[in-house]
């Protein structure tokens, strides 16, 4: 290619600005906290929140800002993101300033509601921390999550650095209110979500709320901006109609926001650039416009290309790059005046539009063919599943750019593109390897048959130990912490199974632990899923067991076993109520450990008053999870299910003796669910070897009492009580480790004494309806 | 403070440093105070990059620090892989993990090993450098620290950090474990052994990393994984156990089965024909929930741990 010449004016990005108008000072933490640090400097009126990684900690941030008194906002915790988003939207419609946190399968689940908030015109900021959405399981940085939402109707701002993840969440806030649209703000997971940086804050909030503008309504319910408030009860109004022919003008006004919102983003980078000294826009450009190779990439991986057209740079090379940082509305002319004289531009994205030429690329494309621009691009799909950009990567790029530039290059060439794409030209997975040819592993495992695994029926109504040691384990040698109570009380339950045994997990430490590819610990069948749907999963496994049995398929008899966290029953309840509803034969098997401990011990409903959760902080305004505990075998009583049961491995022949009754039940044909305590010594703060006793503790305490219902008929099946072992809660809190033991200080005899009475009047309903078979 | 000069820089301007750890170790928190400690005190510029996704306590987890001088623009993210200062916190992570991998000639590495530096010079294949060996596990143990706090000595100390400045931050960060933090701090400079190698017998080693057998070509439909050849059930687990297993006595064993109902992964046990049989030492993870539980007969205690 051509030299340009040293003469061209050298573009570095980080202009000097002159000196902002309001004092900054500087602040060191990771993009979660800077996005956290600016939804407290906004003051928000609401915030739904439900935790999923990469994104989690934004929320503790703000709810431990909640306790010590530091913010008023209302931090509501759903069920799940579609509750939260929810929460967002009755919260917005009413009139609040709110925000939202998610990633990947977070995002998608809150799917339903995100056009219905574009549609509604209800302004908010929903913090995108990119992944990958799943399957296989990844939790890593993607854009799978960013570009599913591309046509929902919402503003979308990238961050490609943690100052930014900042800087946009105050942006945002103030476009989204003046055009009533919902905005995004994007940042990477993990590369910035995780990333710790100095970076720049305003010192003083109040500047922040002035540049923001007032919260709207406040000081009145009146109509402002042509945003209304449902609860103006002075002027009752209708949100949601149903629509016919309508709607669709309906889209059109919503895409006159959009052109509304690019007009006035300008002046408002403008302002900010005034403000702070930091100056954004649309696109950010880095390097030489005049040179024949471009890069286009989001975020991190842009940021990480700033430093390969430097260094090509300083060797006489002079490429350009374009970061988009604004995507809704689309900057088409912007983007194309920063791509400049590009002849080869490869556009590099974190995500595939699979089956087609990629995202960015068919704009990109498109917008250069509106404008006769002739312009190549070269798609590239990188980094999905996390794997790191370098300057390295960048500088792989553009002499590829090279390559394609070159004018001995054909396309009857090897193709790039592994196995070549004929419906997506120069489509290449840079940084994905074919693997070994010929790789032939050996086997390793012998699989279990039913005459090993009939231990149970071999000893009739006995539960012997020693002979259910003969019972092969149908899992082995996982990853998860030592002392953990998942695969204790799993292993044990399963001693109790006889036969072919398909598991199906729920997404959890459970999962995460057992299925590192490519190794796995299950020497069964097991499925993972999603997070709140194993239950509806294995109702279709059933369905097929049965159809296929009926045609003379399938000659096995197999116990079907979905096994869940605490939080999979959360926020897969409504799941888990339909599938004992419709009686279907499997086992659900909970393992209770009162808490979200796979994405960093944040609170579950199961969980009890007053614990420590890291969004259930201890201060001046909160003390601890707000509710007493969800009792979910109460809950599923009313669906009359043929057995419901708690268990525990403090108590192991009660727990045979439930999962040889729990078998006995799907066998005839029937849904069975059993609930098991499980310690987390990492996230209770416990020794690893005290587990079983601190279970023990909360059995004898009537906090996790352990009894059955059989076709409604309840029978308390280990009743301390009577055996002259009951003790006070704050014994078993004491003996659960840091997030329950600061309940038996005397400064919180009066919170525990709450958890006590409740524990009590529960207990004492317990005994009743075991007394009585009509209760 | 004053600028303070990096001891080594690559072509971004960076000096670069790679934590390498298990989950529960305290990589994580000392990377974060070495980064504060660099910036707040040295007035110094970078980034401080974790890991930090499902890792268990126990699995491998890695942190990267970044430290340039206050002006030079931050821009990559994510793991270095060129580090020039390597903090391995068990010295049987440098051969699973490949630490060797993209040091920088003339790297630092700190190890927390009993081993010379002669052979973990071996382990690790230095092309060049620095090796200093620190028992850090036992420095933790008797100054009642963690084992992060004589690891963050060494290296602020090789960083060319002052020693009374680091001490002050770690003092004024942890104030109720100041006493400790401290005995740990002076027990890791002065116990520690260093030897410097030039380049003669090792070839510098890319920062590549290696690439597992199974790809987009030949992965199965969907990512499937086939039990019969992918099982764990021959998974050596020892780097995250540290050979901290229980003892047991087959001669007291009445084969109760209660070990059996607390163990926390069924691979630790050896159960066979109905007896206990002893402890996989190759995959036990220590958490002695078995010795906890296990009855004391007349004969005595089977499964035992001495904690000292």
């Amino acid at each position: 290619m051509a030299t340009m010449s040293p003469m061209t004016p050298f573009k570095v990005s980080e202009l000097s600005e002159p000196e902002p108008t309001c004092l900054q000072k500087p602040w060191i933490g990771n993009g979660n906290e800077a996005v956290a640090r600016a939804i407290l400097d906004i003051g928000y009126d609401c915030e739904g929140y439900y935790p999923i990684t990469p994104s989690s900690d934004v929320g503790e941030v703000i709810s431990k800002a909640y306790a010590e008194g530091e913010t008023d906002i209302s931090f509501v915790i759903g069920t799940s993101e579609l509750a939260a988003l929810g929460i967002c939207a009755g919260a917005a419609v009413a009139g609040g300033r709110v925000v939202d946190v998610t990633s990947a399968n977070g995002l998608l689940l809150k799917a339903e509601q995100m056009p219905a908030i574009s549609g509604l015109g209800l302004p908010m900021v929903l913090n995108l921390s990119t992944r990958d959405v799943s399957a296989p399981l990844n939790i890593k940085n993607g854009h799978s999550d960013l570009y599913a939402t591309l046509g929902w109707g919402w503003l979308t701002f990238l961050a490609p650095n943690v100052q930014a993840a900042y800087d946009m969440n105050i942006i945002a806030i103030k476009v989204a209110e003046r055009v009533n649209l919902p905005a995004i703000v994007a940042y990477d997971g993990f590369h910035t979500s995780h990333a710790n940086r100095r970076i720049s804050v305003f010192a003083s909030q109040d500047e922040v709320r002035r540049f923001v503008g007032p919260p709207p309504f406040k000081g009145t319910l009146e109509a402002r901006n042509g945003r209304f408030s449902f609860i103006d009860v002075q002027h009752p109004r209708t949100f949601g109609p149903y629509m016919n022919d309508d709607l669709i003008n309906a889209k059109v006004q919503m895409e006159t926001k959009f052109e509304r919102a690019y007009q006035y983003l300008p002046r408002v980078f403008e302002e900010f650039a005034r403000m702070t000294g930091r100056r954004y826009g649309f696109v950010e450009q880095h390097g030489d416009r005049s040179g024949q190779r471009c890069l286009v990439a989001l975020n991190t991986a842009g940021e990480a290309a700033k430093d390969a057209v430097d260094l090509l740079a300083a060797k006489d090379e002079w490429v350009n790059l374009v970061v988009p940082t604004v995507l809704r509305p689309w900057p088409e002319k912007e983007i194309l005046a920063a791509i400049g004289e590009a002849e080869a531009i490869v556009v590099a994205e974190r995500g595939s539009q699979y089956g087609a030429s990629n995202y960015l690329a068919n704009e990109i494309g498109a917008a250069l063919q509106r404008h006769g621009n002739p312009a190549r691009i070269i798609q590239r799909t990188y980094g999905i599943g996390g794997l790191n950009f370098t300057k390295d990567d960048a500088l792989v790029m553009y002499a590829e750019a090279a390559e394609v530039m070159k004018p001995t290059r054909h396309d009857d060439e090897k193709p790039l593109a592994p196995g070549g794409f004929s419906f997506a030209e120069s489509k290449y997975y840079h940084g994905a390897w074919p693997g070994d040819e010929g790789y032939a592993p050996e086997q390793t495992l012998v699989p279990l048959t039913v005459e090993e695994c009939s231990v149970n029926a071999a000893l009739g109504a006995k539960v012997n130990l020693k002979d259910l040691s003969k019972m092969p384990t149908r899992f082995d040698k996982h990853s998860a912490c030592p002392g953990c109570g998942i695969f204790t009380s799993l292993n044990l339950f399963l001693r109790g199974i006889d036969g072919h045994v398909c598991l199906l997990f729920n997404t959890g430490c459970g999962m995460v632990v057992t299925t590192g590819y490519p190794l796995t610990s299950f020497k069964v069948p097991y499925f993972h899923n999603l997070f709140h749907n194993s239950t509806s999963t294995a109702t279709g496994v059933v369905e097929m067991i049965k159809r296929f049995k009926a045609r003379g398929d399938l000659p096995e008899d197999i116990t079907v076993i979905a096994v869940s966290g605490d939080g999979g029953d959360d926020i897969g309840m409504d799941q888990v109520i339909g599938a004992a509803l419709r009686n279907d034969p499997f086992i659900l098997f909970e393992y209770d450990n009162k808490g979200y401990m796979n994405t960093g011990a944040q609170l579950c409903y199961s969980g009890y008053k007053h614990q420590k959760a890291s969004n259930a902080h201890f201060g001046p305004q909160q003390t601890g999870k707000r509710t007493h505990h969800k009792e979910i075998v109460e809950i599923l009583r009313g669906t009359f299910a043929p057995y419901i049961a708690t268990c525990c491995e403090s108590h192991p022949q009660d727990m045979i003796r439930k999962a040889r009754k729990a078998q006995a039940t799907t066998r005839d044909g029937g849904f069975a669910f059993v609930k098991t305590l499980s310690v987390c010594p990492l996230n209770w703060g416990m020794e690893e070897h005290v587990g079983p006793s601190a279970v023990e503790a909360a059995v004898n305490a009537c906090m996790h009492p352990l009894y059955e219902i059989e076709h409604g008929i309840t029978t308390i099946t280990v009743d301390p009580e009577k055996a002259g072992k009951k003790v006070p809660v704050t014994d078993a809190f004491t003996a659960m480790g840091g997030a329950f033991a600061h309940l038996a200080r005397p400064e919180y005899s009066e919170a525990v004494k709450e958890v006590q009475d409740e524990v009590n009047r529960r207990w004492a309903r317990l005994k009743l309806m075991s007394e009585n078979p009509n209760l | 403070m004053s600028a303070f000069k990096l001891p080594a820089r690559d072509e971004l301007g960076f000096c670069n440093i790679f934590l390498s750890a298990l989950g529960g170790d305290g990589a994580n928190m000392g990377g974060k105070l070495l980064f504060k400690i660099g910036c707040t005190h040295f007035g110094l510029d970078g980034g401080y990059d974790a890991r930090y996704g499902s890792e268990k306590k126990g699995t491998a987890t890695d942190v990267s620090v970044r430290f340039c001088e206050v002006g030079t623009p931050v821009r990559q993210a994510g793991p270095t892989a060129t580090p020039h200062f390597l903090v391995a916190f068990h010295d049987d992570l440098i051969a699973p993990l490949e630490l060797g991998r993209g040091l920088q000639l003339n790297a630092v590495c700190i190890v927390n090993s009993i081993k010379s530096p002669e052979e973990v010079r071996h382990l690790l294949g230095l092309h060049s450098g620095t090796i200093v060996c620190v028992d850090a596990t036992k420095i933790a143990y008797q100054s009642k620290s963690r084992m992060n706090m004589p690891l963050i000595a060494v290296l602020c100390h090789e960083l060319g950090f002052p020693d009374t400045d680091v001490t002050a931050v770690i003092k004024k960060q942890w104030p109720k474990a100041a006493e400790s933090n401290m005995a740990a701090f002076n027990a890791a400079l002065g116990g520690s052994t260093r030897e410097t190698f030039s380049s003669n017998g090792y070839p510098r080693q890319s920062p590549q990393v290696s690439r597992g057998p199974i790809g987009w070509r030949n992965m199965l439909n969907g990512g499937t994984i086939d039990a019969l050849t992918h099982c764990t059930l021959n998974r050596d687990n020892r780097i995250a156990g540290r050979g901290r297993v229980p003892k047991f006595d087959k001669g007291v064993c009445t084969s109760c089965g209660i070990c059996l109902t607390v163990c926390s992964d069924p691979g630790g046990l050896l159960w066979r024909d109905g007896r206990m049989d002893g402890i996989d030492d190759a995959f036990c993870k220590g958490c002695m929930r078995c010795v906890e539980v296990c009855p004391d007969t007349k004969k005595g205690k089977a499964l035992t741990f001495d904690y000292a």
